[in-house]
């Protein structure tokens, strides 16, 4: 089968649903399809620039190619999936969350101003049209498919994916609690800073680059914390995976996240992961005292917890073990069948 | 956004001043919501957007009219038939020239004729015998920015009166069902029947149904809650059937507390209604909250209901028939009973839940108020780029990019 995998780019910026995209082209040429990976940049702002971009496209023409038909697109992440075609799938990473769940938080793109609350509403209509479209939808969280649900009436199948490939494997329950993310506010990096402020025996070591670095630095400056954090940068494959390897424990607690890679990495890794309330995906794989901690989005809560596995790291293990159980389920194998069912 | 929010209110006694009373405090989680004083008509300063409930009671909703004709806005059409309102705004304000107007307008010279006869006393009121024939909405369409509706029913006889603005269809939002025993009303089935009795509410081809279902079952009741309508002669009916009075339970107007605890005493709710004005049914919707099974004519909104949820009875012909058949039905199979009413609350929590309902509404109004200035910037965008690569408007590209734009909502 001739397939394209549909997925906007954001020029210089390269993170989870990049490594997703690029390895599910690799899966489904593994698997004997003819598969490219079609990209078109996409900026969301000022105004109605969202609007605009991704009107990009719906003017794209996939049903053929240089005089040969394409017989599926799979789109994954907005405004990719408003590409036209007879056969589209849709596997939603993201809708445009500023339009949703970010919407009046800090997080937020739209004013109160009459044209900026109707901007943020034709976006949604605008998920309503094209994933209304799809001939068959998935989502890869509950967290997702309740969403589109709630915003559009439409019912995605759940459908999780699995993580990058990395030499997962487990060394020891070390001395240090590991981030692995982007650098960007959403990710609330600084809670897990703050926890170590008020915990003299955490230690921190956070992977990922990106935006809210210096701010991030800043704060650890201000709080002494003199080395206990350490900022690794975007770390290669191996480095990656040998930090999983020596973690105790994983910290991933964006707000209300879609899904994220990391609790299924940090899994793999026979490791379990540290998240809040109010983290959203992640709650569906990470349930509390049975493959990690769950705790109130504060950094006293964490702190707590985080010094709570250092003392039981039998249980850190178990937990760790338990999630590995999860985690091994979920195979590109299964998420193709469905896909192209 | 600041909406200035036209509508009855309480102690008003109208099912639309109830309705605002329920949905205005979970729309103020989306907007700020002015609520107009009763009777003013001046343009609400420092507000966005105008919102007007309009129904076809001309005591209740003939003051805001008034005010959309002083400012257009976005109108909630409850009733797409506002022949009794137009009656009240024209006739009632000693202008019988505007009702001979407003006919003309619709139906032309016949409708003019007519209402000639009307303004005469040669011929009953026409908003009394054919309301119906004449809805006589077109001043309120012409006047409306954009319409709310709650029926597609009403959607699409708006669209034939030829209005092109935007609709957005919002279910009518449920009550939370209070915490109550049920009253303990006997009836092996209890069929309940709410509102008032007269014959467009299908009275008398429910009581004889009912004659024929207690034949068979004589532990049957029917439950009657409303006023008789002037002319309904009630007794007289049930003694022509042949009715006990140990068949029937007679209530008059009950407060919402008791109404809800005799609905949630009974086995089944019927709803007929012929013809329609285009309404839903606020007591429809309690039921559907109560998980009762419900039963209703088959046209306008009652017709949409799925059927999973609603026993559908057609008007006219055979109606009698297909009534007794339903309400036995129903008295037969408890299955069916408990599949119908788990089928009305998954309706309730998904169509008419009430957050989701002020969420539909933001959504309405938030793009009635900027909805214009956001086409226009993506449109001006798009031509800007077509342009500068040399597609004039009016070539083949340009259609092409009008048709994409379109399928998308984002043309005009």
């Amino acid at each position: 089968m001739r397939i394209a995998v549909c997925a906007p780019q954001v020029p210089f910026v390269h993170g989870g649903a990049e490594i997703f995209t690029d390895k599910l082209v690799d899966e489904l040429r593994a698997r004997g399809h003819e598969t490219e990976l079609v990209t078109i940049p996409f900026k969301w702002y000022p105004g109605t620039k969202v609007l605009s971009q991704a009107f990009l496209w719906r003017l794209a023409d996939l049903e053929e190619s240089n005089g040969t038909p394409i017989d599926m697109v799979i789109a994954t992440k907005f405004p990719s999936y408003c590409v036209r075609h007879p056969n589209k799938r849709v596997w939603v990473l993201h809708q445009f969350r500023q339009a949703y769940e970010l919407d009046r938080t800090d997080l937020g793109q739209f004013s109160e101003e009459p044209a900026d609350r109707a901007l943020r509403r034709s976006v949604q209509r605008l998920d309503r049209v094209a994933l209304g479209e799809a001939k068959r939808l998935f989502a890869t969280s509950q967290n997702v498919a309740g969403r589109i649900e709630r915003s559009t009436g439409l019912r995605p199948e759940v459908m999780p994916h699995p993580p990058q490939e990395l030499p997962y494997r487990c060394e020891e329950y070390g001395d240090f609690v590991l981030s692995v993310n982007r650098l960007d506010r959403a990710k609330r990096i600084d809670l897990l800073i703050e926890a170590a402020a008020l915990d003299p025996g955490l230690r921190v070591v956070i992977s990922g680059e990106g935006p809210d670095r210096e701010r991030l630095e800043g704060i650890a400056r201000e709080r002494g914390l003199n080395g206990r954090v350490e900022f690794a940068g975007r770390t290669g494959e191996e480095e990656l995976a040998s930090l999983y390897a020596r973690c105790l424990a994983v910290y991933y607690a964006p707000v209300d996240e879609d899904f994220g890679m990391v609790p299924f990495e940090a899994f793999l890794s026979h490791k379990p992961v540290l998240t809040t309330h109010d983290a959203g995906g992640p709650l569906e794989i990470v349930s509390d005292r049975e493959t990690g901690l769950v705790t109130a989005p504060e950094a006293p809560a964490l702190a707590e917890a985080a010094g709570w596995l250092r003392e039981h790291r039998a249980e850190a293990e178990a937990f760790g073990t338990a999630g590995h159980e999860v985690a091994a389920r979920v195979t590109w194998d299964s998420c193709i069948e469905r896909l192209l069912a | 956004m600041n909406v200035a929010y036209y509508s009855p209110m309480p102690p008003e006694r109208s099912g639309i001043a109830d309705y605002s009373a329920l949905l205005l405090p979970a729309l103020r989680r989306h907007l700020e919501v002015s609520v107009v004083r009763r009777g003013r008509t001046r343009p609400a300063r420092g507000t966005d957007l105008s919102l007007y409930h309009v129904g076809n009671n001309p005591d209740a909703h003939g003051w805001i009219v008034d005010a959309l004709r002083r400012r257009p806005g976005v109108v909630v059409l409850h009733d797409f038939v506002l022949h009794h309102l137009v009656a009240g705004l024209t006739i009632g304000r000693r202008d019988g020239h505007g009702y001979l107007d407003a006919m003309e307008r619709e139906g032309g010279v016949v409708a003019r004729l007519l209402a000639h006869g009307v303004l005469d006393k040669r011929i009953p009121p026409l908003w009394e015998s054919r309301p119906q024939e004449f809805h006589l909405a077109g001043e309120v369409l012409g006047l409306a920015t954009g319409l709310i509706v709650h029926s597609h029913h009403v959607e699409e006889r708006a669209r034939a009166a030829g209005f092109e603005g935007p609709i957005w269809r919002v279910p009518h939002p449920a009550w939370p069902v209070p915490a109550f025993a049920p009253e303990p009303v006997d009836g092996d089935p209890l069929i309940g029947s709410f509102g008032n009795l007269n014959s467009s509410k299908r009275i008398p081809q429910l009581l004889e149904a009912f004659a024929r279902l207690r034949r068979d079952r004589p532990g049957a009741r029917l439950l009657l809650v409303g006023a008789t309508s002037p002319g309904f002669d009630l007794d007289r009916r049930l003694q022509r059937l042949g009715l006990p009075s140990d068949g029937i339970v007679r209530e008059d107007y009950v407060d919402e507390r008791r109404l809800w605890a005799l609905m949630a005493a009974c086995d089944v709710c019927v709803n007929l209604r012929a013809p329609t004005m285009g309404e839903t049914s606020g007591s429809v919707v309690r039921q559907l909250s109560l998980g009762k099974p419900v039963i209703v004519s088959d046209l306008g909104w009652f017709s949409e209901l799925p059927a999973a949820a609603a026993l559908k009875i057609p008007v006219g012909e055979g109606e009698v028939d297909a009534l007794h058949a339903a309400l036995e039905l129903i008295a037969r199979d408890g299955g069916v009973r408990e599949a119908m009413s788990l089928a009305a609350l998954e309706l309730a929590r998904r169509e008419h839940d009430l957050d989701h309902v002020a969420e539909l509404y933001a959504s309405a109004l938030e793009q009635a108020a900027g909805g214009e200035a956001v086409l226009g910037s993506v449109l001006g965008d798009v031509t800007t780029a077509a342009a500068e690569v040399g597609i004039p408007a009016g070539s083949p590209e340009a259609s092409e990019l009008a048709r994409r734009l379109h399928e998308i909502e984002l043309g005009r």
